[in-house]
């Protein structure tokens, strides 16, 4: 049997139109005959159960992926040797008890190794919630959401990973879809490893370019072949050309597809339907579905 | 037993630094906050006021081009790193057994192997060697760069390509702009923050005196910002909502208005769709100085008397 693809759309920017395109890659393989299941990777704000109108919810599960200091009161003595050992600022003073940050504690338990009274528990604790869900375009869609101000947003991406090759073995699908976050860190790192492809998506600004830059440092570094689309491409003709010539030269990456500025994107947000089933007549719905074409070409011949 | 449950976040967070401090944030990507952030620092300090501008989104920090000013000299961000003396080792297994993030990994009698990228550089493997054998290595995870641009202090932290751990960089970015403050007489810190809602943005909340989230007129941007404003409901700080590409064709507005004021908050500012907007931002010039009477210059500017007048009766606190 051949191996689960995994196509992860990353960017290093925000807002550049990952979710679009997870949309419209997931509804074309789909339309296509792959039989494929979606991920959404990014947990701190995941979007594309929205893009795609919503599901039937098939199961959800709470992930215990975290671990957090607790202090026990009645054996503390006040010494304050667990708030200058914790390397995350997560114990404060307060009332001469020092307290456990929930927001910031990493786990690491440190605290428990310097606490001379044994004061210090690190207990296992709620990350986030995993849901699986039936979208209406025939493929499900495992979603993570990560509990408010929680670490190890990377250990959840990693259970949306897991649990979407696992909903890929029960159903027989050939690809992974996984919508990732925005940026370079934890959750981003272990989106793309073990990846079979990455679609980078980038606009015609500097600020987009210098994240793409980087992202592509922690693609390489994986040694995962990759593919860039431009957004909003006539947002500024100057800089397009800049950044068109640079992807190229510079990184050695195929230009998957350039979109066009199409308001019709928007509409179809709103409307909660991918560009592509919404008006497959428009600019930027023809050009999604030719770098679907092209991903599909790539990554399942 | 102390858990740090829901309420206790808001009682104990105690700001390092005694200045006003803004920190533009939003939960969704690419809404704006760098352009809001930017501008807003540009603003303060054309009518007078020091300004210290932090970009704590240390995986893609990008307030400096926006400023259009290069970043040089940086200061490198190093944590511990576990360094075995095997002349040392006893392989007692001690460190192996602490390390929580297993990045030291071994069996009994044996040197642990160190698998360099799991480290938290917490110190617990070196606290617990008996044999002394743990020596202090470091470990570069970004840098931090201090600049002038535009009347305003620049402080930028950015994450090593490849390192996992953005928390640490912008905790040690806040901390660095911290020390820096001491130096002059600053009126008010404005700080961007990176996008999400994981504890690298609680991070850079902490410092803070009034959150400003930036969203945009559409489902994503409404789901987003809830999540956002759930975040800041635990900090216990106070925010207000700032809705850029309020007149994008198409775009849905009702949602956000009705996301912000199912809990309280108030949307203080409405920036338009403008080309100018575009240009300065591709060319790195600051808005409200390159076209300051433009649509969505003015809208930016008018939140300069906002922030000064809610910080000169003593801010929100």
């Amino acid at each position: 049997m051949q191996r689960l693809k995994e196509i992860v759309v990353a960017s290093g920017k925000g807002g550049v139109g990952k979710t679009t395109v997870s949309a419209s890659l997931a509804v074309f393989l789909t339309k296509a005959g792959t039989k494929i299941v979606a991920a959404d990777a990014d947990v701190d704000a995941p979007d594309l159960l929205l893009a795609l109108g919503g599901g039937k919810t098939v199961s959800s599960t709470k992930i215990e992926a975290s671990e957090k200091a607790m202090i026990d009161e009645s054996k503390c003595t006040g010494c304050s040797n667990c708030v200058r050992a914790c390397p995350f600022g997560a114990i404060v003073m307060q009332d001469k008890i020092p307290t456990v940050v929930r927001l910031m504690c990493e786990g690491c338990g440190v605290c428990k190794v310097v606490c001379p009274v044994d004061a210090v528990e690190v207990k296992k604790a709620v990350t986030g919630t995993l849901k699986i869900e039936d979208t209406k375009y025939g493929f499900p869609l495992v979603t993570g959401y990560l509990k408010l101000g929680e670490h190890n947003s990377g250990h959840l991406v990693a259970s949306v990973k897991k649990s979407g090759r696992k909903t890929a073995e029960d159903t027989g699908a050939k690809a992974l879809v996984v919508d990732a976050a925005p940026g370079i860190g934890c959750p981003v790192i272990a989106s793309i490893s073990g990846a079979s492809y990455v679609i980078a998506v980038t606009e015609p600004t500097p600020a987009a370019k210098r994240d793409l830059e980087r992202l592509v440092k922690v693609i390489k570094h994986f040694n995962v072949p990759a593919g860039v689309v431009i957004n909003k491409a006539n947002l500024s003709e100057d800089f397009r050309v800049t950044l068109e010539n640079w992807v190229k030269n510079e990184l050695g990456y195929q230009i998957l597809g350039e979109i066009p500025i199409d308001y019709e994107v928007v509409k179809a947000l709103v409307n909660m339907v991918p560009v592509t089933e919404f008006n497959p007549n428009a600019e930027a719905s023809k050009i999604l579905t030719a770098i679907a074409k092209s991903v599909e070409d790539e990554v399942l011949p | 037993m102390k858990s740090g449950g829901k309420a206790s976040a808001k009682l104990i967070r105690i700001k390092r630094v005694s200045v006003p401090t803004v920190a533009v944030t939003g939960g969704k990507g690419g809404t704006g906050k760098t352009t809001v952030a930017v501008n807003l620092a540009v603003g303060l300090s054309m009518e007078g006021s020091k300004v210290m501008l932090v970009d704590a989104d240390v995986d893609g920090p990008c307030c400096a081009m926006l400023l259009g000013v290069e970043l040089s000299n940086g200061e490198e961000v190093k944590i511990f790193k576990p360094v075995i003396d095997a002349t040392k080792c006893t392989g007692c297994g001690k460190c192996v057994t602490v390390c929580r993030e297993h990045a030291l990994v071994g069996l009994k009698g044996k040197i642990p192997l160190f698998f360099e990228e799991l480290c938290s550089g917490c110190k617990a493997c070196q606290l617990v060697c008996e044999a002394d054998a743990i020596k202090n290595g470091q470990k570069v995870l970004g840098t931090i760069y201090i600049t002038d641009s535009n009347g305003v202090k620049l402080v930028v932290g950015e994450l090593k390509p490849t390192e996992p751990r953005s928390p640490i960089v912008a905790r040690a970015t806040m901390l660095r702009a911290a020390e820096e403050l001491k130096k002059g007489k600053y009126d008010v810190v404005i700080v961007d923050t990176a996008p999400g809602i994981h504890n690298v943005i609680a991070q850079a909340l902490w410092e803070a005196d009034l959150a400003l989230a930036v969203t945009e007129p559409t489902p994503l941007g409404a789901h987003d910002l809830g999540f956002m404003l759930n975040l800041t409901e635990e900090l216990g700080l106070p925010t207000e909502v700032i809705l850029n590409k309020a007149d994008i064709p198409n775009g849905l507005k009702d949602e956000v208005v009705k996301t912000s004021h199912d809990r309280g908050v108030e949307i203080v500012a409405e920036v338009p769709m403008d080309n100018e907007l575009l240009h300065s931002y591709v060319s790195g010039e600051p808005l409200v100085r390159k076209s300051p009477k433009s649509p969505a210059g003015a809208a930016l500017l008018a939140l300069v008397p906002h922030i000064r007048e809610m910080f000169v009766k003593g801010g929100k606190t």
